[in-house]
């Protein structure tokens, strides 16, 4: 009986030593960082690379939750629905400002159901294509694509991929249908890319980078207004002759909506400071992406940012004329 | 011909996968069919449900011819009364009343299912296994659960 | 003499004092978690995937590396004793394994798994080290056609993996397929059969359908009229293999390891297929097919060895194109990238450290494995000798929240449940359920490189016949149906005439 009495004891002690003193200033206990996306992807990295900084600075663990499914809704759905004190945040990418186009019965407004945090960084976008093909430049990419659109192929990573996305402006810009074929994630896609079984990808540089200095695939150009340091030698689509192609794969930190005020300035200051570390920057730096700037790792920036996205997103969308309910 | 007798148990499962044959047969046809070329949502499932629908009748088909009716024994009711709710209890109360009473009451629940199991003793167990699984999947794993959810907060 | 001096540099790695350590660390959590019932490797690896964050690059890799195996040999211990596979690969082991054990020989079928796990792992160390890259560029010749026929050959096979009814094997594996579609389109985005449940629009759990199918089934199969009847056999003999079980595995472990090896390059359905395919292999050559299902021997060296081979030959594409093969894999890359490394066809000559001690550590940890479990072979046999009505609670209590782990998703319990309730069902209405696991795995992969395979052929199904590889694939499942079905087909014919007489 007295293993009974003991373990009794302690399952009371657990009990009281959880719900003793409230009143202490943000955070007191720890938080939890909601990723809607599986472990080991590319925003998984990145939320975890940010977490582990962010709880050096605020003194409180932040454990990184994935919460994946019909992308990235159920798990932004999940925190919209949270608790708003602070202790349930959400990191997630341009899906954000795509999701209310694309899912036409969505559960959540993204512009309403959370506080912003900050915006956390761009991650560019390249298109790239089997290593044998024929033209040699952006323009003898767009000029090839044009005369050979029906037997062209483009992979993408399902619908509302960044990948679909980067796809979607990138024909509507040529005005030629090309055949797109999905894949169940980038990785698959990239398989068969290296094997030479489709033609065209546009990809993150988390994706790409690697594979483009071990020249197993060719690359056309990067979706930023400037050339990227990795690749000196890319040219950027305006100056391939695309202008507004540009697209990046944008991360923001979210909270839920009626989070203290207090509280979601505590967290931008953590995550500017995170931002701000040498080593964070290097990490981002191998992905080929940067740390966010401090103006716009703020509640302001990440609200600018996410209205002018969704905005921006719809009609290509509609045009295309793709859903995902 | 001459039918000896019914294989209950070939019946009843061909009658289970004409059912289910049916639900995602008729659940595909609201579904787009597509080209063969661009293959819509519904084409293949749809193929599927048909094969499945003949399959299912040629079991039926079987179990009248058979000479030897199978028998299905006892059902576990006890079991399937107090087995099946317990993940489905823990589901719903893992956010809401927290990892540490889900997982107790969860343990509690599926202990009843055995009729050498004494309450008492189930609670006991599940004691043991709550403790266990905080310490392991909790603190040493650092899984994302609230120990105590917000139903708890007094 | 290039290898050489390769693995010498690997082993260098590897064995450093601290590596070994991570190395053993990995492989005893891996183990002890994996074991919990309904934790396969790729929860496992998603759960202690953090606390590898600290440690140097090398050294984590090393560490998840013995997780995963540690992992997949659990999985394969919680199949063998109480029917519950964590992985769609350990689920071929609990069909004989289980059998094996409920004889009083769960000693002989841990061991057999062991040891079959070891060879395959040396095999297929050497085999990564030796042929990494030619073996890439064999992966990288395989499209959507290939697929569709390597998976079609393989639903065919399964065929064999019952041994009641053909037809309703056939029907199983048709159910499986259709359980698999459910969940979002990924060519339109259109969800299908959820009914209207969002949390279903990434498809079913494959854990909570194999927990459910095979181990909440069991339970319930156990508790009929328990007071009647003892559930397992207190008979625990033969904790050891005799050398007549020895010679059993011989044969069937070097096939499996082949199979193995060759399918787990493959990435996607590869590794899955392994030991399906080796466990119909075996059953096809034995000479005593009858035993299959029963608790045959072969039917757990063949499938262990092959899956093991197999999860060793799935870090080639890891390895030489930086391209994750299954989601375990995709845990790593995720690893690599927080580490600093960013895997890509340049691993191997930017840090031939990291590159060949993982190779390396990939075989001191099988080492580590076999030197850990054989000793507690012992251990896990005792556990059966729990009473089972104090067992199936905690084996409740470690599924729920093995499921629920796997995503947070509370709908997975819910599909947990369903599924405990069709899998008892079908154990009733005696439908075996390997092949509806096997279709639920292949069914989504089926039907998207059919697809994609139509598209790229621009909806000319010559596409299938016309590619060389997949037209043999194709060959081959046409004669397994032929070897498979003729001995049925000439019976039914006889019975068809004797009635007609």
């Amino acid at each position: 009986m007295t293993l009974t009495k003991t373990l009794a004891g302690l399952a009371a002690g657990t009990l009281l030593s959880t719900t003793a003193a409230f009143a202490q200033a943000y955070p007191e206990r720890q938080i939890t960082m909601v990723v809607p996306f599986s472990a080991g992807g590319p925003t998984d990295t990145v939320g975890r690379l940010i977490a582990e900084r962010m709880s050096a600075d605020l003194g409180q663990q932040i454990i990184v939750e994935n919460v994946g499914g019909a992308g990235g809704t159920l798990g932004a759905g999940q925190v919209a629905g949270a608790e708003a004190d602070g202790y349930t945040i959400l990191l997630h990418h341009i899906g954000m400002a795509t999701s209310p186009t694309l899912y036409r019965n969505l559960a959540f407004n993204p512009l309403e159901a959370f506080e912003y945090v900050g915006l956390v960084t761009e991650v560019p976008m390249t298109i790239v294509a089997r290593k044998d093909l024929e033209p040699t430049d952006f323009p003898g990419l767009v000029a090839y694509v044009k005369e050979n659109a029906d037997t062209i192929t483009m992979a993408n990573a399902g619908i509302g991929a960044a990948s679909h996305l980067c796809g979607m402006l990138f024909m509507q810009a040529l005005d030629a249908p090309i055949v797109t074929v999905p894949y169940k994630g980038t990785g698959p896609a990239m398989t068969e890319l290296l094997g030479g079984q489709i033609d065209l990808m546009c990809d993150q540089t988390t994706n790409t980078t690697e594979q483009i200095k071990g020249g197993t695939i060719k690359a056309y150009a990067v979706t930023t207004p400037a050339r990227l340091a990795v690749f000196p030698d890319l040219p950027t689509v305006s100056e391939g002759g695309m202008p507004g192609m540009e697209v990046s794969v944008w991360h923001g930190l979210y909270a839920p909506k009626g989070t203290p005020a207090d509280v979601v300035e505590r967290l931008s200051a953590s995550l500017q400071s995170a931002l701000a570390d040498p080593g964070i920057a290097e990490k981002l730096g191998e992905l080929g992406t940067a740390p966010s700037p401090a103006a716009d790792a703020t509640p302001a920036g990440l609200k600018a940012k996410l209205e002018a996205e969704i905005a921006r997103w719809k009609p290509v969308i509609e045009t295309a004329g793709v859903y995902a309910d | 011909m001459k039918i000896t007798s019914i294989d209950r148990a070939d019946a009843a499962s061909g009658i289970l996968f004409l059912l289910f044959g049916l639900f995602f047969g008729s659940q595909s046809l609201g579904l787009e069919l597509g080209t063969a070329f661009r293959m819509g949502p519904g084409f293949f499932p749809l193929i599927l449900s048909g094969v499945l629908m003949c399959f299912g009748l040629l079991v039926l088909f079987n179990a009248f011819k058979t000479d030897q009716p199978g028998d299905m024994g006892s059902f576990a009711w006890r079991g399937l009364l107090f087995i099946l709710p317990a993940p489905i209890f823990f589901g719903l109360t893992v956010r809401g009343l927290g990892f540490v009473p889900a997982i107790f009451l969860t343990t509690v629940i599926a202990g009843l299912a055995s009729l050498k199991m004494r309450p008492h003793w189930a609670i006991l167990l599940a004691i043991a296994v709550t403790i266990f699984s905080t310490l392991v999947f909790s603190y040493a794993l650092g899984l994302p659960f609230r120990r105590f959810g917000p139903w708890l907060s007094f | 003499m290039d290898l050489i001096s390769n693995l010498g540099l690997g082993f260098a790695t590897a064995a450093s004092p601290e590596n070994l350590l991570f190395c053993l660390i990995g492989v005893i959590l891996g183990t002890l978690i994996g074991v919990l019932p309904g934790i396969g490797a790729t929860a496992t690896i998603a759960m202690l995937l953090p606390i590898t964050f600290q440690l140097e690059p090398v050294s984590s890799l090393i560490m998840l590396a013995g997780i995963y195996y540690g992992a997949q040999y659990g999985g394969s211990t919680t199949a063998i004793l109480i029917n519950m596979p964590g992985e769609s690969s350990s689920a071929v082991t609990a069909i004989d394994g289980y059998q094996m054990a409920r004889r009083g020989k769960a000693g002989t079928a841990l061991a057999v798994a062991a040891l079959g796990s070891f060879f395959a792992g040396t095999v297929a160390t050497l085999l990564v080290a030796l042929f990494a890259p030619p073996l890439t560029v064999i992966a990288l010749k395989f499209g959507a056609a290939e697929y569709f026929s390597l998976m079609v050959l393989g639903l065919v096979s399964a065929i064999a993996l019952a041994h009641g009814s053909i037809l309703k094997a056939l029907a199983m594996v048709v159910l499986g397929l259709l359980l698999g579609l459910v969940g979002t389109d990924i060519y339109t985005g259109t969800p299908r059969f959820t009914l209207g449940i969002t949390e279903y629009a990434d498809g079913l759990n494959f854990v909570a359908l194999a927990v459910g199918v095979f181990g909440i089934a069991e339970i319930l199969r156990n508790l009929e009229g328990e007071q009647d009847r003892t559930v397992l056999g207190t008979n625990l003999g033969g904790l050891f293999p005799t050398r007549e079980d020895l010679k059993q595995m011989v044969a069937p472990m070097v096939r499996g390891t082949a199979l193995g090896s060759i399918l787990g390059i493959l990435p996607g359905g590869g590794a899955v297929l392994a030991s399906f395919a080796s466990y119909t292999m075996e059953k096809r050559l034995s000479d005593r097919p009858q035993d299959f299902g029963q608790g045959a021997i072969a039917g757990v060296a063949g499938p262990e060895s092959a899956n093991n081979a197999g999860a060793q030959t799935s870090f080639i594409p890891l390895l030489t194109l930086g391209i994750p093969a299954n989601p375990v894999m995709a845990l790593m890359v995720g690893a690599m990238i927080i580490q600093g490394i960013v895997p890509g066809p340049n691993v191997a000559t930017e840090q031939p450290a990291l590159f060949w001690g993982i190779i390396a550590s990939m075989w001191i940890g099988n080492l580590m494995l076999v030197v850990l479990n054989l000793p507690l072979i012992g251990l896990w046999v005792r556990l059966l000798k729990v009473p089972y009505h104090v067992l199936f609670p905690i084996i409740m209590a470690f599924c729920s929240i093995g499921v629920y782990s796997v995503n947070s998703n509370v709908y997975d319990l819910f599909a947990v449940a369903f599924f405990g309730l069709l899998g008892y069902a079908l154990i009733k209405l005696r439908c075996e359920p390997a092949p509806l696991l096997l279709g639920f795995v292949l069914g989504p992969m089926l039907e998207e490189n059919l697809r994609r395979a139509m598209i790229l052929g621009r909806g000319d199904p010559s596409i299938f016949v016309t590619r060389p590889i997949s037209a043999v694939l194709l060959a081959l499942t046409v004669g397994v149906l032929v070897v498979v079905l003729l001995p049925s087909i000439r019976k039914k014919r006889d019975e068809v005439f004797v009635e007609a007489d």
